[in-house]
């Protein structure tokens, strides 16, 4: 009944239970492009993490401003330890919107989690999907790199560059495996026995441009914003590049005056410090357009993995109805 | 204007002064006389008093003194007195109140008015008085005035017949007292000489205006005809001739004082008679009093015996006009003043002009009664007035000789010289159009659901009549400009009428019974036998032709316009209106003006509608419906806003620029057709832009009842017009032209809507054409991407057209590029091509083209590592890539789409 995966190249075991709690998290309380969050408890087992538990976090209103969640972290975990429940934090679970969840604020909790607790991980929870007939849940830790990244808080060109931070080693997805007690496995057979012909036709739907539309939509905003991204990463480069041309020339001119003094037998001007008189640009963070380009790759991978199912389907259906005709 | 104290004649002033002497003593009743002789005495002797005694005790002691004081002249002190008779009457007050405000008292309230009045008039007077006096009299004549205004209807009817109410002080004296005693005897025989003076003038005009036999009154006959017989013998010889009364003045005044000693000689036989005539008396009077009030005006015009000739009439003819707009003046005496004087100079017949002339100022001074603007005349002064300008215009017509002109000057008029053309200062078109205003105003004023309203309505008739008459009469000898006004004066009141007898002599065939009332009405209205449309076109072409003033020709222009839009003769509506260039330059024009456009523009609008020119109407409507201020705009209601915006006085201009009622354009019928229009624009156009992502509304306000139709969480039967529509629009968006249909025209649009057009049937008519038409547009926008080929035959059934129109229709689709389709015309079916995209592939390519402008921006940045090489790399991309590949992929996915 546990959720493993590798962790530094183990595995991450998952109970059914949690699984199930968080989907009714969900439901209850996630709306639209809402997002639910909650903390997953656990234990290292070996070289495994086991998720054996979860609970939520309560949803966030204006009103009580005042709330203190660190406080209510630590009562639910002292009340979990008391009914005897694995009460280690090992990392926190988020629900998505068509898989957008690359984001900032991700990183963020991610790496102040992963920093606190080496073995954490985020479950990101497709309740979409999940709806479309297939379960969406993925495990995702930061790389090393990134993490190295982080600590050092420099998001410039040049540091990303320096460590080799692409969007596609940015986020590690460490393999899930849910598993329960044989007693539950028993009974899971035994209900699908009982269970007539399961009316599951979601994963049968053809109605595709719905989804499609919507991914295609918000993929587009990414574009959008990626596409600002670089122009403003365009405005820096070009400030530089005028920059040290001014540079360059102001040192020509330097140095052709200094050859004049020195034919006339003065002494050279002193050597100015030239970064005082040009200040270089500041350079845009690059992070952003980083998750960004992350989150397309995500959308990407999505839309390719729906549509080639959808195919598949469309291509089923077909052969059925010539077959049929 | 003083009965006392006219300065006119001497026998007048004479009368006065003894009527003053009586004045107190009649008054003071029996109390005086004891009082006279030892006021200590008195107030010792008489102890038990009644309150009301004591009062009014008071009052004519306070009373005679002020009367001595007029006498001397001695204004302060009559101020002074005057104060402490105010405070008396108020400690009288609870006697007042039970037995009501006594003669006396009223009397010495308009004498001492009067007597002001004169002082003040008498500006050589005033020079001479010393200062203080000067002082005092100003203060009294304000506080008098003040004062006065409490007891105005008292003091008018005092007025009337002062001698009733001395009477009827006298009786009550006699009969508190009992028979008479000496002391009142006095009294009375004051009276009656008082009165005696008073009724002689008056008897005398009653018979010269009337007949001249009559001239043993009735008052006369019983009361003093017998022992006075020579003064009747006069009167009958005074009669006619008012060029007596200047001669025979010595005789008079003799005779007066003559009667003067008969009347003392009379008195016992009086007193003795009185006793037994009491009850008699009181009926006589009654008699006498039916003629006083139109007599008793005239002996404050003229001093009796006056001759009176044109210079006197216009003399005081001035001496009215110049208390006019002064704050005093009681201009209600002031009409009246002046209606006698007309009576005068007509009875004296002193010519026409002269009557003209005064009959200018009545008027005038009928406009001038109410002190500001905003307010309006009440309906009785409103009748006068009409009357007065038609008699006016009935004159002008009578006496075409007679030359007026407000540019005559004061003193080149010619009112009497008939050698010379007469001329009157003075125009009736200035009255004309102020009557209509104050016309306006009355309409404005008055409650348009009333009975009232309808009353006042009718009016109209007389009114445009006033117009049609000053026409003619200018017609014949007013200059161009004034033509110009007068016709359009005549333009305002027909433009916003329909003609429905024009509407109804251009029906094929008129029931005979129609006929009959046709008729009639030309029978009534012989000199406008012509069409109303007609008539318009005659007055507007000649103020375009002759106006040179700005505002007159774009007023006519308007209402042209507005009367051929009313009248469904939309082209020539349009052409004026483009013709005229009014769109472009009304906003620089006055508000008044600029709510006529609008009533025009929404007009203009209506009729495009009513022609089936949807696209025609929805532009003339937008401006006025877009901004949601339509009520304000057409000056038919003023907007709920805060006072922050709008101050009192601005209310009051908005207000006065209010149309009246019966001239509104109906606001529900102008949204509806509106929101209709836009609707049979929109729909399509929304079916067949539904995935541009560069849609543009046509209308926002359709766009806005749509979404609050949307908001709606509970969708019932629709109610209100705006409901009917956005039902419609929602049938509309699926094509389902009957649903559609039925929300437009049913029992309740047409009992809001479609019944109030003059042609509703051919309204209705259009309008199922109309929105079948559409529909079928919306049809084949939605629902083309599910066809491969549509019979136009069955399209034809489904929308209930004909086969040439849904062919039409179909083919100029097709031609705008809005269908992607071609007709086979063998088997009369449209073929469908499959060219407009899907949702989906919109957005694919939608996210391509953003794509492409991702990977230039890219491009970009890796010129920058590359250099000036990379620069020439990428001008080369930038020029071909962008458009040829952008072409090539759409026109690629095209034709892949078209083949799968």
């Amino acid at each position: 009944m546990n959720f493993s995966a590798p962790f530094l190249g183990l595995c991450w075991k998952t109970r059914l239970q949690v699984v199930l709690k968080i989907i009714k998290h969900y439901q209850e309380e996630g709306q639209g492009n809402e997002v639910v969050q909650g903390v997953l408890l656990g234990l290292v087992v070996d070289d495994r993490l086991e998720i054996t538990n979860c609970f939520p976090f309560p949803q966030h209103t204006e009103d009580d401003a005042d709330f203190d969640e660190v406080q209510y972290q630590m009562e639910m975990m002292r009340s979990l330890r008391h009914v005897n429940i694995d009460h280690l934090h090992v990392g926190w679970y988020q629900s998505t919107y068509y898989g957008s969840f690359v984001t900032r604020a991700l990183l963020d909790s991610q790496f102040s989690y992963q920093h606190a607790i080496e073995e954490s991980v985020v479950l990101i929870y497709d309740p979409i999907k999940t709806a479309q007939g297939s379960l969406s849940l993925k495990a995702y830790r930061l790389t090393p790199k990134l993490m190295e990244v982080c600590k050092e808080k420099d998001f410039s060109p040049e540091a990303l560059k320096k460590a080799n931070i692409a969007y596609e080693n940015m986020f590690e997805e460490v393999p899930i495996v849910i598993k329960n007690s044989y007693l539950i496995n028993v009974m899971l057979w035994e209900l699908e026995k009982k269970s007539a012909v399961a009316d599951r036709h979601e994963l049968l739907s053809l109605a595709s441009s719905n989804h499609l539309g919507k991914s295609l939509q918000l993929l587009m905003d990414r574009v959008d914003e990626m596409s600002q991204d670089i122009v403003k990463y365009n405005t820096y480069l070009r400030n530089v590049s005028k920059q040290q041309q001014q540079k360059h020339q102001y040192q020509q001119r330097r140095q052709q005056e200094n050859i004049q003094r020195q034919s006339r037998g003065e002494p050279p001007l002193p050597e100015e410090d030239i970064n005082k008189l040009f200040k270089p640009p500041q350079p845009p963070p690059r992070m952003e357009s980083l998750l960004i380009a992350g989150q397309i790759n995500t959308y990407c991978q999505n839309i390719k993995e729906f549509n080639a199912q959808n195919l598949g389907k469309l291509f089923m259906a077909q052969a059925l109805q010539d077959y049929n005709n | 204007m003083s009965r006392f104290f006219t300065t006119g004649s001497d026998s007048e002033s004479e009368s006065s002064a003894s009527g003053d002497e009586t004045a107190p003593k009649a008054a003071g009743g029996p109390y005086s006389k004891p009082l006279l002789l030892s006021e200590d005495e008195e107030d010792t002797k008489r102890v038990v008093r009644s309150a009301r005694d004591k009062r009014y005790e008071e009052l004519t002691n306070l009373i005679r003194s002020i009367r001595n004081a007029m006498k001397i002249r001695d204004v302060s002190r009559c101020l002074e007195e005057f104060e402490l008779l105010g405070r008396a009457w108020a400690k009288a007050k609870g006697v007042v109140d039970r037995e009501g405000v006594p003669r006396f008292y009223l009397r010495i309230l308009a004498d001492l008015e009067d007597y002001l009045n004169e002082l003040w008039e008498d500006k050589e007077g005033k020079k001479k008085m010393n200062k203080n006096n000067a002082k005092a009299l100003s203060s009294l004549r304000q506080k008098l005035r003040k004062y006065n205004r409490d007891y105005e209807g008292q003091i008018a009817a005092y007025r009337q017949n002062p001698e009733q109410s001395d009477e009827d002080e006298e009786k009550s004296r006699r009969d508190s007292e009992g028979s008479g005693s000496s002391s009142g005897a006095e009294d009375d025989a004051g009276n009656f000489l008082k009165r005696r003076e008073r009724d002689e003038p008056r008897s005398r005009y009653k018979e010269s205006e009337s007949e001249p036999e009559s001239e043993s009154d009735e008052d006369w006959g019983d009361s003093a005809s017998e022992s006075d017989s020579e003064s009747d013998e006069d009167d009958g010889k005074f009669t006619s001739l008012a060029s007596k009364f200047l001669k025979k003045d010595e005789e008079r005044r003799g005779a007066e004082r003559r009667r003067e000693e008969k009347a003392k000689k009379k008195l016992e036989r009086k007193s003795r008679r009185e006793e037994e005539e009491e009850e008699e008396e009181g009926g006589e009077w009654e008699k006498v009093k039916g003629g006083v009030p139109l007599i008793k005006e005239k002996p404050k015009m003229f001093a009796k015996g006056t001759e009176i000739t044109v210079g006197l009439v216009m003399k005081k003819l001035n001496e009215i006009l110049q208390a006019r707009g002064k704050k005093g003046t009681d201009r209600a005496a002031q009409i009246e003043l002046l209606q006698h004087l007309v009576a005068v100079a007509h009875e004296h017949q002193l010519g026409v002009p002269l009557e003209l002339k005064i009959k200018f100022n009545i008027v005038a001074s009928l406009y001038d009664y109410n002190p500001n603007l905003a307010a309006y005349m009440k309906a009785e002064l409103w009748q006068r007035c009409l009357g007065c300008i038609e008699e006016l215009l009935e004159l002008l017509f009578a006496h075409p000789e007679i030359f007026v002109g407000e540019n005559v000057l004061e003193e080149s008029e010619n009112l009497s010289n008939p050698e010379q053309p007469f001329r009157v200062r003075g125009c009736v078109l200035t009255l004309v159009e102020r009557m209509d205003e104050e016309f306006t105003k009355i309409m404005q004023n008055t409650d348009p659901h009333s009975q009232e309203y309808v009353e006042h309505l009718k009016d109209e008739a007389r009114v445009c009549g006033i117009i049609g008459r000053l026409q003619r009469y200018l017609q014949a000898k007013g200059s161009p400009e004034e033509l110009c006004r007068v016709y359009l004066l005549r333009v305002l009141h027909t433009y916003y009428k329909f003609d429905y007898a024009a509407a109804r002599r251009r029906q094929v065939r008129p029931r005979p019974q129609e006929k009959e009332d046709e008729e009639k009405e030309k029978q009534e209205e012989e000199e406008e036998e012509e069409d109303s449309e007609a008539l318009m076109e005659r007055l507007c072409r000649f103020v375009y032709a002759k106006d040179r003033t700005d505002r007159i020709r774009t007023c006519a222009i308007l209402c042209h316009i507005y009367h051929h839009a009313l009248h469904s003769r939309w082209y020539r509506a349009r052409d004026l209106m483009l013709m005229s260039h009014l769109q472009d330059n009304i906003q620089h024009a006055d508000p008044p003006v600029q709510i006529l456009y609008n009533r025009t523009m929404v007009q203009l609008g209506i009729c495009a509608f009513r022609q089936g020119l949807i696209k025609d109407a929805h532009n003339a409507l937008l401006d006025i419906q877009s901004s949601g201020r339509a009520k304000e705009l057409l000056g038919q209601g003023l907007l709920l806003r805060s006072l922050q915006e709008r101050n009192a006085e601005q209310e009051k201009v908005e207000k006065r620029r209010q149309v009246p009622f019966h001239m509104h354009v109906n606001l529900e019928l102008l949204e509806c057709v509106y929101l209709v229009a836009a609707m049979l624009l929109e729909i399509p156009y929304m079916a067949a832009h539904e995935f541009d992502a560069r849609r543009r509304m046509i209308s926002k306000q359709f766009h806005h009842q749509l979404r609050v139709g949307e908001r709606q969480p509970l969708l019932g039967p629709p109610e209100s017009m705006r409901e009917h529509v956005v039902a419609a629009s929602k049938a509309m968006k699926t094509g389902d032209w009957r649903r559609c249909h039925r929300f437009v025209v049913n029992e309740k649009m047409n009992g809001k809507v479609w019944d109030l057009f003059p042609e509703a049937d051919q309204v209705r008519a259009m309008l199922v054409r109309k929105i079948q038409e559409e529909s079928l547009r919306t049809y084949l926008f939605t629902y083309s991407s599910v066809y491969d080929s549509i019979s136009m035959e069955t399209l034809a059934a489904m929308f209930e057209l004909d086969l040439p129109t849904v062919h039409g229709i179909i083919s100029k689709m097709i031609i705008n590029e809005e269908l992607m389709a071609s007709l086979d015309q063998p088997t009369a079916t449209v073929m469908m091509h499959r060219t407009e995209p899907t949702a989906t592939q919109n957005l694919a390519l939608q996210l391509a083209e953003k794509l492409g402008n991702l990977v230039e921006n890219n491009e970009r940045v890796l010129d920058q590592r590359q250099g000036a090489y990379g620069g020439y790399f990428r001008d080369q991309k930038d020029g071909g890539y962008r458009k040829g590949d952008g072409y090539l992929r759409r026109g690629g996915f095209r034709q892949e789409r078209g083949n799968y």
